[in-house]
Formats: C-alpha cells, structure tokens, sequence
C-alpha cells in the first residue's frame, strides 16, 4: 500500500499523461458527449482508479480507458431518452484498439516546453506567484511579501494558475518541437 | 440531449476551480479542523470531487517534477533582493562554532530541499557528501550513476564533497556549473551575480550553456564572481573564507559592530524583524552572541545594552531609547 503522496505520483506519472488521448477518444467515439460531459466522465473515472488499488493496476492506460468505457455505458443504459446513434456507439465503445496501447511519453525537455508554453497564457500576477511557488520554491507568504500583496490573495493566483495549467494539460501538446525558449543569463562569460 | 451524465453538483469546470483551490491549500500546509470537514464533506458530495481533487492534486505535486527538470537557466523571475551581502559580512560577524540541529534526510523522491528565512539546515547525501543550506535557500539534488548533480535553485549553499572520482560532483547555479572532485566550496546567488567560494581543493567553473569554454580554476581562499560585467576572481586570506561560509556554524558573534548593521545581519534569518529608527541608537557600538534567526532576544539584548525598550508591530521589533520627557 503506497501512502497518499507516492500514490499521487504514481497518479501523475502512470495516469494523468493520457487523459489527453483518453478525451479524445471518448469525444470521438460518443457523438452524444459535448466536452462538458466529458470532463464528468474522466472525473469520475478518476475517482474510481484512485480508489482502487494502484499496485494491482498493471497498465494504468489501459485501466483508465476501461473505466471511462463503463461509466459511459452505464450512464447510457440508466438514462431514459437515448439517441439512436449513441446506442450505436456504445458498441464501438467495446472495441479497444491499438491506439490505447501506443503511446509516447514526453521527454524532460518537451514536457518543460510544454509547461512553459502553457505559462505564457497565465495572466502576469497569477503567472510570477506560480513561478514563485514552483521554480523558487517561495512559501505563500513569502510570494506574498514579495509580490506585495496578501496571502489570501496569493492563494488565489495559485488557485487559477493551477486550474489554467491543468485545463490546458487536457489537450495533448501542441507542436512541441517549436517550444524553444530564450536562455536568460544574468551573468556574463568571459 | 439530455445529460448522460447524471446532473451532478456543479459542471465539469466548477468542480475543477473548486478542486484546485482545495489542491494548493492542502500542498501548502495542513488543513485545520474546520477546512478538513469542508473538503470531506465537498468529497462525500459527489465522487467527481474526488476525481477532480486528485487530479488537481497529482498534478500540483507533478508540477514540481517538471520544475525540477529545469536547470535554473530558464527561470524568468529573478530572486529577491539579498543586498551587499558579502559587505555585510566583512563589517559584521565573526561567528562561533555551534552547530544548531542535526543531520536531516531528504526527500528523495523529489530531490528538492528548501529553507525558510530563520533555518540553516545541514543535509547529508547518499555518497557521504553534506550540503549546508543557508536561509531562505533551495537546491535540487539529482543523483545518477556516473554524476552527481546540484541545481542550486536560490540562495546560497554549501558543500562538502565526499571523493570520487568515477562521479563528478557539478552544483549549477543559472547556468554556471561548477565541478568538484573532493572539495569544500560554495555557491550563493547574489544580487550582483554568481559567487563560488573555495574553502578546500579546486573546483572547475564553467559555462554551462557553452561546453567548449575552457573551465576556470578556482582554488583555496579563492573565490569566483559571475557577474553581469563579466566574471572576477578575488583572492581572500583565510579569515575572509571562513567569515564569508560561517553561517554554517549557526551562530552570530558581535564584536563591537554598529547596532544598525547587527540588526541588518540578524534580520536575514528572521521574519520578525529588527527596526532602529534613531539613528544615533543605529551607530552605537554592540557585542553580543545569538543564535541564528533570534531576533527576539537580539533586540531584547539591545535593549538592555542601551537602556531601550522593544515595542512589538506586526512583525517588527522596534528599538527605541527610553524617552526621558515625561511630556511623551
């Protein structure tokens, strides 16, 4: 039994990579599903594999797919009203093909393209509190004396960063090769 | 179409701004009573919650990874201002052999070890090598097979490098490695610039973002400044190496320096905060020996010295001479 926080890197690193290929998949294969109701599926198949025990779990990906198959099928066959064509797609919802088992894990320099890429699209307060917090490792109130503003507020910008970086993590990276960035130096050689 | 998904409390984005709010409070410190009941019982509500909070969760916790991987170059936020700090050390504190708290271990899953402004922590590695991190100070440890990597992510750390030869040990500051062997060196980000301090043996300093720049050596009672206008080397005897790394040791020793710059230099280990606004106060001469971060019984000690009293304001400890009028 792993303690809560190794479960939850467990989490990030064997299960939150392919939420962008599960979205994908279930928008694709459920026409009924608008990205709303996406979001409720992947949620609660969420709940389901952090209940269930990790170790046990031999391909995460695989786990998650299935999961997020049953739940929609469920909630498909409790509904009263259902769409023709979403009955139809249940059964395509059977087929687990190839493309749950390919999948390419980022590399270090394009995940932190990525992460970069994403914070350029932070508004700037909310922006330097995250990187105060993530790359200088700042407490909340020491962002706060030097971003000079309250904690409470700090709290805030953290918040949104958060819920802005993981909206974007839904969707896979886009062209990651172009995510170069300018080296900033603060010093000179030679 | 009706909703297959059954109408839950809240929709897909709701429910995630409210898990991220309850995702960075809880990262940041316990949760007290009250908040824990509120989270459960937002948990209890609807099992989305709970998919939603440990995605926020893992990925909060994941972000830290990701930061991890970069080397410093990158950061677009430069550290807080840490004025004229190797000045502040020549005009103040000789220090004490003390030692405060022991040997810690480290989160090695993550590698990442921070202090706050009041602690200077000792750290014990795997090889046999310790690293002492001054206050308000962050370093990212990286080990592997064949090497030995530090990202010293700010402030100012200290190493003494246990021999082996088959794994360089590299500490890299904003994009300066330095390399060691079998050493004691340290490595502070300043204002001014990137400071290597050479206590014992030589290090090799190199560019990290040019590989083909020859390394410069730095060797005993030498240090090496990266600076915007370009680097220097400066030669310091003995007793300048030792001042310049005696933070180490825990302790502040006052001999006779000004009140105002002891205060200064008592102040970088504390939040609470040591202010003299009268001047005349500020250049009486003070001896005293206090343990790091203490600014309580500094001032309290001033105090006393100078027949002043401590008035508390927040998070600041005013020094003022008792006033003599009673028309005050």
């Amino acid at each position: 039994m792993m303690d809560r926080q190794a479960q939850l890197r467990w989490f990030a690193r064997e299960v939150l990579p392919h939420e962008p290929d599960l979205r994908k998949w279930l928008g694709g294969r459920v026409r009924g599903l608008s990205s709303c109701d996406v979001d409720e599926v992947v949620q609660e198949a969420y709940a389901r594999l952090w209940v269930a025990e990790a170790d046990a779990i031999r391909s995460p990906r695989a786990y998650l797919f299935v999961t997020a198959r049953h739940i929609v099928g469920e909630h498909i066959r409790r509904s009263r009203i259902v769409a023709i064509d979403l009955v139809a797609d249940l059964d395509t919802l059977n087929i687990i093909d190839e493309e749950i088992s390919v999948h390419r894990r980022l590399s270090a320099q394009e995940e932190l393209a990525r992460l970069y890429e994403i914070l350029q699209t932070l508004p700037p307060k909310c922006r330097q509190a995250f990187e105060l917090k993530k790359f200088q490792d700042f407490s909340q109130r020491r962002i706060a004396e030097h971003m000079g503003i309250a904690e409470s507020t700090v709290e805030k910008h953290l918040s949104k960063a958060l819920r802005l970086v993981s909206e974007a993590m839904k969707q896979a990276p886009s062209g990651a090769e172009d995510g170069r960035h300018r080296e900033r130096r603060f010093w000179k050689w030679g | 179409m009706e909703d297959i998904v059954s109408a839950g409390s809240g929709n897909g984005a709701e429910i995630d701004a409210r898990a991220s709010a309850w995702a960075v409070r809880s990262a940041e410190r316990p949760l007290d009573p009250v908040e824990q009941c509120e989270l459960d019982a937002w948990l209890e509500e609807d099992s989305r919650h709970l998919g939603a909070f440990v995605r926020a969760e893992a990925l909060w916790l994941d972000i830290d990874r990701i930061a991890a991987l970069d080397s410093g170059t990158r950061r677009e936020t430069p550290p807080p201002a840490r004025q004229h700090r190797w000045q502040s050390y020549a005009m103040a504190a000789s220090i004490a052999v003390a030692m405060v708290g022991g040997m810690i271990a480290y989160d090695r899953l993550a590698g990442r070890i921070a202090t706050e402004r009041s602690e200077v922590r000792r750290i014990a590695l795997d090889d046999g090598s310790v690293v002492t991190l001054n206050g308000d100070s962050a370093i990212q440890v990286r080990y592997s097979a064949d090497s030995r990597q530090i990202i010293l992510r700010r402030g100012e750390a200290s190493f003494k490098v246990a021999h082996n030869a088959q794994r360089p040990f590299v500490v890299s500051a904003d994009g300066l490695k330095v390399r060691a062997v079998g050493t004691e060196f340290a490595v502070g980000i300043e204002e001014s610039g990137i400071e290597v301090t050479v206590e014992e043996g030589v290090v090799a300093v190199g560019d990290g973002a040019n590989a083909s720049a020859q390394p410069r050596y730095i060797r005993r009672n030498e240090q090496f400044v990266a600076a915007e206008t370009g680097p220097r080397k400066v030669v310091l005897d003995a007793a300048d190496v030792e001042r310049r790394t005696a933070w180490r040791k825990g302790l502040l020793v006052f001999d006779g320096q000004q009140l105002g710059a002891a205060a200064a230099e008592v102040n970088r280990y504390s939040d609470l905060r040591v202010v003299i606004e009268d001047p005349t106060l500020a250049r009486a001469e003070f001896m005293g020996i206090f343990k790091l971060g203490d600014a309580r019984a500094f001032a309290g000690a001033a105090a006393r010295a100078f027949n002043g009293e401590v008035i508390r304001r927040g998070d600041e400890l005013i020094l003022v001479r008792q006033q003599n009028s009673p028309s005050h």
